[in-house]
């Protein structure tokens, strides 16, 4: 015992690494296997090793303390953005058992997945530029393969998978160029100690932050640049979506999470301008997403305009930072709640949707209509799923103020601004829900609706995402309503990174 | 040499490369955009450690791991181009190929190709 805790010391805090690379290891042998009853085995190897990486991840946490070096920084919201990750790769696991198990590539695929899986976790923790830099590079090119193994099988995805990656790898590139002029600007080595030292106000620094800017804006697809995006999810395998929305973008955002300290800095002594330019930016992408999303009938194309809306929703954190209506604790909290909420709520809608698309055989809108008829239990969790986005009618809260005894005038343009922002996108969100739902349950065009047969863990796992956002939101609302929980001490409004 | 004309010559490779990426119609000349973005990059590494660092061992890591990276992601990309595209596909890309194309359907109405 006292070995392993040796051990566990010398390697800190990479020890959910550890476990994941024991994983690949013991899956490599196995890499060329056709056998089922391997395959089962695979999964439950890498099944047993993310659930050990999460909750390694936690007690490492718990039992050693923060940790930070010249390479590697372990706090609080590492802890939380890696547990998203594992969450994330996870949930994958089923996705890909569940639709590859078949495929000669099978084993294959998984190692690829915890190899991308580790590269994430390292661009989470990861705190010297050189490492930041070749993680993010690594983790695009697994990602690269992994969905190019998924859709081997299926013709003309080439061209649009090509146009997919092309982006990342422009990404890649002007964070090179960016680096190299934060070098210029200082010899440091790390985000912490530019963000110290009078090299801050350098105009290197600041080319090299808007540099950073528009290759995380490239990443994430945002408007206008969404073609490629929504060219290959419309015709890649639903495993090799998965792996785009659960992986590929939560990974870009917790790198841009990285730099928020450093934009916070010049965020916070913005210009009116600067704030209605970030406000305009926020507007055009959600609501061109939302536009997107009314106008299409293809339940992939929606489902992906709305995962761009959810993107839009961290643009808009940023904008009410930039108006100062939100302190920077409030956006780092907010950007954390807006990610919880894009895994818990689009996992299992997801898992449910592409099943149906299995089935039927369509991804028309249509394909949906009467499943709330026929599939009651599933339908009613995903109307609760649904039903969690209108937590975005909460962002009004800070605009409270300006109504409960400050004068109304005292708001100012901007704020103004964000707020007619904030209502108009929501009530866009609000028409794409309801027009779900109504799908749901009208009547199918061929008379009875046919009832979707789902395998009896899949109640299981759609009941655990609805019950986690239930809590979660229930307790929201009770804090702030300031109803006493009283069973826990802990607050989640009042939580600080 | 002169830093500043060292400074403002990799700045100029930086804006031809951007240049490229939106101008260039084939997947060849796009590629070659990029490299000149890392090109220039790589001579920023190096201009600013022996004008301003006296030679520090760190940018010369970064520039080497980071070239095997983004190299390494590169020939990939090449390669899949090579053994997985057909050649309909292929001769689209090369002749035909914007990176930043934008369609009507993107927003408005289905994608129908």
């Amino acid at each position: 015992m006292e070995f392993i805790l040796y051990i566990s010391g010398k390697i800190n805090p990479l020890q959910s690494v550890v476990v994941l690379a024991a994983a690949i290891l013991i899956s490599s042998f196995f890499g060329f296997t056709k056998k089922k009853v391997f395959k089962k085995f695979i999964i439950a190897v890498g099944s047993i090793s993310l659930f050990l990486a999460f909750c390694l991840n936690i007690y490492v946490f718990i039992s050693m303390g923060a940790f930070s070096d010249s390479l590697l920084t372990f706090g609080i919201m590492q802890v939380i953005e890696a547990g998203i990750i594992i969450f994330a790769a996870l949930n994958l696991l089923f996705f890909i058992s569940a639709y590859e198990l078949n495929s000669n590539h099978f084993v294959k695929i998984l190692i690829l997945l915890l190899f991308s899986t580790i590269c994430a976790v390292f661009i989470v923790i990861s705190e010297n530029f050189i490492l930041m830099f070749t993680s993010l590079t690594i983790f695009i090119l697994t990602i690269f393969q992994l969905v190019t193994s998924l859709n081997s099988s299926v013709s003309k995805t080439g061209s649009y998978t090509l146009r997919y990656f092309l982006r990342p790898a422009l990404t890649v590139i002007l964070f090179l160029f960016g680096f190299s002029l934060f070098y210029g600007a200082s010899d440091f080595k790390n985000l912490g100690q530019i963000l110290v030292s009078e090299n801050i106000s350098n105009p290197l620094t600041v080319l090299g932050l808007i540099i950073f800017g528009v290759a995380v804006y490239l990443y994430f697809f945002l408007f206008p640049f969404q073609n490629p995006y929504l060219g290959l999810m419309k015709r890649a395998r639903s495993s090799s979506n998965s792996v785009i929305w659960f992986l590929y973008f939560p990974a870009g955002f917790f790198m841009f999470l990285k730099f928020s300290e450093l934009y916070s800095f010049y965020i916070e002594k913005s210009s009116l301008y600067t704030s209605v330019i970030f406000i305009i930016v926020t507007f055009i992408c959600m609501f061109a997403a939302n536009l997107g999303a009314v106008k299409t009938g293809s339940i992939r194309r929606i489902m992906s305009f709305l995962f761009l809306y959810f993107i839009g929703v961290f643009l808009l954190n940023i904008s009410m930072f930039s108006t100062g209506i939100i302190s920077k604790s409030s956006m780092e909290w907010l950007n954390i709640a807006g990610i919880f909420l894009l895994v818990f709520s689009f996992i299992p809608i997801y898992s449910v949707f592409s099943r149906i698309e299995r089935d039927t055989g369509s991804d028309s809108i249509a394909g949906i209509r009467g499943f709330g008829r026929s599939n009651i239990y599933i339908s009613v969790n995903l109307l609760i799923i649904f039903l969690s986005w209108s937590v975005i009618a909460l962002y009004i809260i800070p605009f409270g103020k300006y109504f409960n005894g400050m004068v109304f005038s005292e708001m100012g343009a901007a704020n103004m601004m964000l707020l007619a922002v904030i209502a108009v996108v929501f009530l866009f969100l609000m028409v794409n829900v309801f027009r779900i739902i109504s799908v749901f349950y009208r009547k199918p065009a061929g008379g009875a609706a046919e009832k979707i047969i789902f395998p009896k863990y899949f109640y299981i796992y759609i009941t655990f995402f609805t019950l986690a956002i239930l809590i979660i939101t229930v307790w929201c609302l009770m804090e702030i309503s300031c109803i006493e929980t009283g069973f826990m001490d802990f607050k989640i409004t009042e939580f600080s990174f | 040499m002169n830093f500043q004309f060292i400074i403002y010559f990799n700045f100029l490779l930086f804006l031809l490369g951007i240049f490229g990426i939106f101008y260039s119609k084939s997947i060849a000349a796009l590629f070659i955009s990029y490299q000149f973005i890392i090109f220039s990059a790589v001579m920023n590494f190096f201009s600013f450690s022996n004008f301003l660092y006296i030679r520090s061992l760190w940018d010369e890591i970064f520039i080497i791991s980071g070239a095997i990276s983004i190299y390494f992601l590169m020939f990939c990309i090449i390669y899949y181009i090579y053994s997985k595209l057909d050649s309909l596909e292929k001769k689209m890309i090369y002749e035909n190929f914007r990176l930043f194309r934008m369609t009507r359907s993107d927003w408005w109405g289905e994608d129908n190709q």
